[in-house]
């Protein structure tokens, strides 16, 4: 199976050079881990072993990532189905509803429409990718995954500095100085969990690759700062602060303004990009937020300027373990996508990038996956998409009245009964033909 | 007649003190910035919501935990949600502090002294509300603790409380569901972080006829902060310590036995001396070093009540020392701490009122680690006219301090033109007296300002500061023991230049040795001079002058 896979990239590597590469299917391969939210219930998952129903799913490395880290995986079922209900959340007024496909069989999650550089696929990227962030993050806290790092950033202060068990270290580390934040580790995390598929050696993989890094700019600028002070008789003169994430919702709406005002990269320029870096000139990625400068291709000096907080609890970007390594990957994210428009400003890190425009959603097209708008709900006062000449595409509409019942008048006893009424409410909905 | 040190020592001497000091100065600011990591850290620990035990909920043996043999499953947001009363009285908040790190499950150490703990939450409010939310949060909260040898399941109930706090939250920009998000509330303190593991298991009682949390809406994320001492500050606090107690203690030894080889009796400015010393001891004593071997929940409030004690004797001591070198007193009389008494009664309410806060806010939590005096409405009253009392004291003395200071200072000024009536050598001296008072004035002047000045510096930054790739200074830290070691500095100064000299007056052989004799004549005439209580030939020659 593994060598299968192997065999399998080895073919990929090969096909970069075509430059066009639309509609070729198969283009979201590395995404296929998205098709984890299916399994099962995430109480069912063992967290020691990997279940023959994930296993194809996942690469080599994420499986690997799953099997080192015990207690991720439901983490990462969680977070998927975040990003799911978040996507459903924030599309359930246009055409495209971020649906699902319930039987995978080796296909995406959300179908076809992945295969297509679109506008759509860029926010799937970023939504999930946020969303392993976040939930990876809150996992740490939960203390549901044992291996969160403890990389205190400035670890050479404690007093045994070159220890070879990372382990005692860490124990040490926390009795000197305390362990980081745990949103550290949910983006490092990220990066090898989300990016393993992507290696950016032609455009899609590019779009793909600056998407998730949106995704996870938007966590980590959403952060908030919380202080508290507590020194003699509580004044101030001791204080300590710590980053709180935001609540996802508003991860999602701001990633969904992204997707309104998302930039069009240009097809074709993939080769110069990755020329550009591996001939050593100087990039300057997307917002100064980051700044690479590679020097004849073997010291690779990283610049990084937090993207609004500046603290001692942002987040190193570059907090790999080994310096080799963290070069190697590093220069994944060494590219500066071209504007489609060549008048328009190049995409910041923060904004979602796409490579064509999307396909009507208006009628089924099984072909490119898409469902239609037909039996969808709609707003019969709205003129917005959510209105339903818009949504159904002039088709026209038909009314049903249904009558629900609710709960209501709930009184509550401690300790600890609930006692509540059944209320029973007509509503009128409107669905397409 | 005898002199203190500091008038009879060379210039060259004390700048090789003045170094000296300087340099340890230097030291204790490098101390905390370098070796030190930062005072505190915290650790964010997300609530677990779990189902309770129906019947159960009143009884305080039954625990709920994350991690380890028989531990609860959890129940998602999502099952909490599909409920129609979000399951309204059945839910448990569970929280185990620390957290596992790299595979191993860590625990405290005795070395990170106290614990704080503050609470935030996510709320989801009824659809209808569009403004922000003010409400009073009434909450069922029980700490437990474990040990390292103690059974996995074994928790033992810490303490118990009924809690209510304050929420209030802002409406946040999301447009179609009302999602809140509150400010942070302060939940514990613990003064004494003896046990390994601590569990924290919280409630929200619902009822309707007592309106108990009806207001509030579904809770969607819980969370803990929780604010350790770091064992490395602990362990360079504690040496800071150990190093200074032994060196005071000395010192004040050596001052006390040279105030009384002398004939007369100690002076009030050398009894204010020492009790600075003595309080400064008491600050010193490296008592935290019991809390590794004895549960002392009382150590927040004592050392509170240390510090208070060390900064009301060293502000008394300014006052006093601005009054001994008024230079226009009037004589004879022996002057004790009564004579301060309108000055000192500023600093005495500021103290008492803010050490009446400290032991209604720390006291009480000795009791009980969840109250706080903020929590309920007439506490924060309470607490608001305690504090507003101590700083309108501490405002009128520094008005008091700034009065003295400014009259000394025209004093000296005024004193100054008098120097032409007298012999050149004399006026020498006299002058490098007044010199040396203005420099340890200089001194108390920069400390203060330093001490506010790295205040302001460690608020604005907080973190780390990096000068290049491997030097981090920790600023909070050199904050803390820059501070603590510039006021043992500053009072180890006074201990040894305010020590009585045992120095003669240099004989003088100038050209002008009548006029010498006439003005010992004028000395021994002075009523002061038969009184050997004076502290220094500064205060003999403003009497004098005084008297001219």
């Amino acid at each position: 199976m593994d060598l299968l896979l192997v065999f399998l990239s080895l073919l990929a590597l090969s096909e970069i050079t075509i430059a066009d590469i639309r509609n070729k299917p198969g283009r979201g391969r590395g995404s296929m881990w998205w098709g984890i939210a299916k399994v099962g219930e995430p109480n069912n998952i063992s967290p020691y072993s990997i279940e023959p129903s994930i296993h194809p799913t996942l690469r080599r490395k994420q499986r690997r990532l799953v099997r080192d880290n015990p207690g991720v995986l439901p983490a990462i079922v969680k977070g998927t189905n975040l990003a799911i209900n978040e996507c459903q959340h924030q599309f359930r007024n246009r055409r495209w509803n971020c649906s699902t496909r319930n039987f995978l069989k080796g296909k995406n999650l959300f179908g076809k429409i992945v295969d297509r550089g679109c506008r759509e696929t860029a926010f799937l990227y970023a939504i999930t990718s946020a969303a392993i962030t976040h939930t990876i993050a809150r996992a740490c806290s939960e203390g549901t995954i044992d291996t969160c790092t403890c990389d205190y950033s400035h670890q050479t202060r404690s007093p045994k500095t070159n220890l070879q068990s990372v382990s005692v270290s860490g124990v040490r580390d926390w009795e000197w100085g305390g362990c980081s934040d745990n949103i550290g580790f949910g983006f490092k995390f990220s990066r090898d969990f989300v990016d393993t598929g992507e290696r950016g050696r032609n455009l899609r993989e590019k779009m793909n690759l600056h998407n998730n890094e949106a995704g996870r700019a938007h966590v980590q600028s959403e952060m908030r700062q919380e202080c508290k002070c507590h020194g003699m008789s509580g004044s101030c003169t001791v204080k300590t602060c710590w980053m709180r994430l935001a609540n996802f919702r508003v991860i999602g709406d701001n990633l969904k303004d992204r997707f309104d005002g998302a930039s069009r990269v240009m097809v074709g320029n993939s080769v110069r990009s990755s020329n550009n870096i591996n001939n050593g000139n100087k990039v300057i990625n997307g917002d100064s937020n980051s700044i690479n400068i590679n020097n004849n291709g073997h010291e690779i000096k990283t610049v990084n300027v937090p993207f609004n907080v500046i603290s001692s609890n942002s987040i190193p970007r570059n907090s790999m373990k080994s310096k080799g390594r963290s070069n190697k990957k590093n220069h994944r994210y060494n590219f500066q996508l071209k504007p489609y428009i060549p008048d328009h400003k190049p995409p910041s890190i923060r904004d979602l990038v796409y490579l064509e425009p999307s396909p009507g959603f208006c009628e089924k097209n099984p072909r490119q996956g898409i469902q239609g708008t037909h039996g969808r709900q709609c707003n019969d006062t709205s003129i917005g998409v959510d209105g339903c000449d818009l949504m159904c595409c002039g088709r026209g509409y038909r009314t049903e009245e249904i009558i629900v019942t609710e709960k209501c008048a709930c009184t509550f006893h401690w300790c600890c009964e609930v006692k509540c009424k059944n209320c029973r409410t007509k509503k009128i909905i409107h669905r397409c033909l | 007649m005898s002199g203190t040190i500091l008038e009879n020592l060379s210039g060259r001497k004390i700048s090789i003190l003045v170094a000296i000091l300087l340099i340890l100065q230097v030291a204790c600011f490098l101390i905390g910035g370098i070796i030190a990591p930062q005072p505190d850290n915290h650790q964010v620990v997300l609530a677990l919501a779990c189902k309770d035990q129906l019947g159960k909920q009143n009884d305080t043996s039954v625990w709920y935990w994350t991690r380890g043999k028989g531990k609860c499953a959890g129940i998602t947001q999502l099952d909490i949600e599909k409920d129609a009363v979000k399951m309204a009285n059945q839910l448990v908040y569970i929280f185990q502090m620390p957290l596992p790190r790299e595979g191993r499950v860590l625990d405290f150490s005795r070395w990170q002294q106290n614990l704080i703990g503050v609470l935030s939450v996510d709320i989801a409010f009824d659809k209808s509300i569009r403004q922000d939310v003010k409400e009073d949060l009434i909450l069922d909260v029980r700490l437990a603790y474990r040990n390292k040898g103690d059974p996995e399941d074994k928790w033992t109930l810490h303490s118990h409380s009924l809690e209510t706090r304050s929420l209030t939250c802002k409406f946040d920009k999301i447009e179609d569901e009302a999602m809140f998000t509150c400010e942070m509330m302060p939940l514990f303190e613990l003064g004494a972080l003896h046990h390994d593991y601590y569990l924290l298991n919280l409630r929200l009682p619902m009822d309707s006829d007592m309106g108990m949390n009806t207001n509030i809406g579904h809770l969607h994320d819980v969370e803990l902060t929780a604010i350790y001492q770091n064992g490395g500050f602990t362990i360079v606090w504690l040496s800071l310590k150990s190093v200074f107690f032994p060196l005071i203690v000395a010192v004040m030894i050596w001052f006390w036995r040279r105030v009384h080889m002398l004939t007369r009796k100690p002076a009030l400015l050398e009894y204010m001396i020492f009790s600075l010393g003595a309080s400064l001891t008491f600050l010193n004593m490296p008592l935290e070093f019991l809390t590794l071997y004895i549960e002392m929940p009382y150590m927040l409030l004592l050392s509170d009540i240390r510090q208070g004690i060390f900064y009301s004797t060293l502000l008394s001591f300014w006052l006093v020392f601005a009054g001994e070198h008024m230079l226009i007193q009037d004589t004879g009389e022996k002057k004790t701490l009564r004579s301060y008494w309108r000055h000192l009664s500023a600093v005495v309410i500021g103290c008492l009122s803010l050490l009446i806060f400290d032991l209604c806010e720390r006291g009480a939590q000795l009791k009980n680690p969840f109250s706080s005096i903020w929590a309920s409405r007439i506490g924060t009253h309470f607490a608001l006219a305690f504090i507003i009392l101590g700083g309108i004291s501490a405002g009128m003395y520094f008005i008091f301090l700034c009065a003295m200071v400014w009259k000394v200072f025209g004093n000296i000024s005024m004193k100054r033109t008098s120097f032409t009536a007298m012999s050149q050598a004399r006026r020498l001296h006299y002058e490098g007296i007044i010199y040396r008072f203005k420099f340890l004035m200089l001194a108390t002047l920069s400390c203060a300002a330093v001490t506010i000045a790295a205040y302001i510096v460690g608020q604005i930054s907080e973190g780390q500061f990096k000068w290049d790739e491997d030097i981090e200074v920790e600023i909070a830290s050199a904050f803390l023991t820059g501070v603590y070691g510039m006021w043992n500095i500053y009072i180890l100064t006074l201990l040894i230049l305010y020590a009585p000299s045992h120095k003669q007056w240099p004989v003088e052989h100038s050209a002008s040795n009548e006029n010498i004799i006439a003005e010992e004549i004028e000395f021994s005439n002075l009523p002061s001079d038969n009184n050997p209580s004076e502290i220094s030939s500064l205060t003999s020659f403003s009497r004098k002058t005084a008297f001219d």
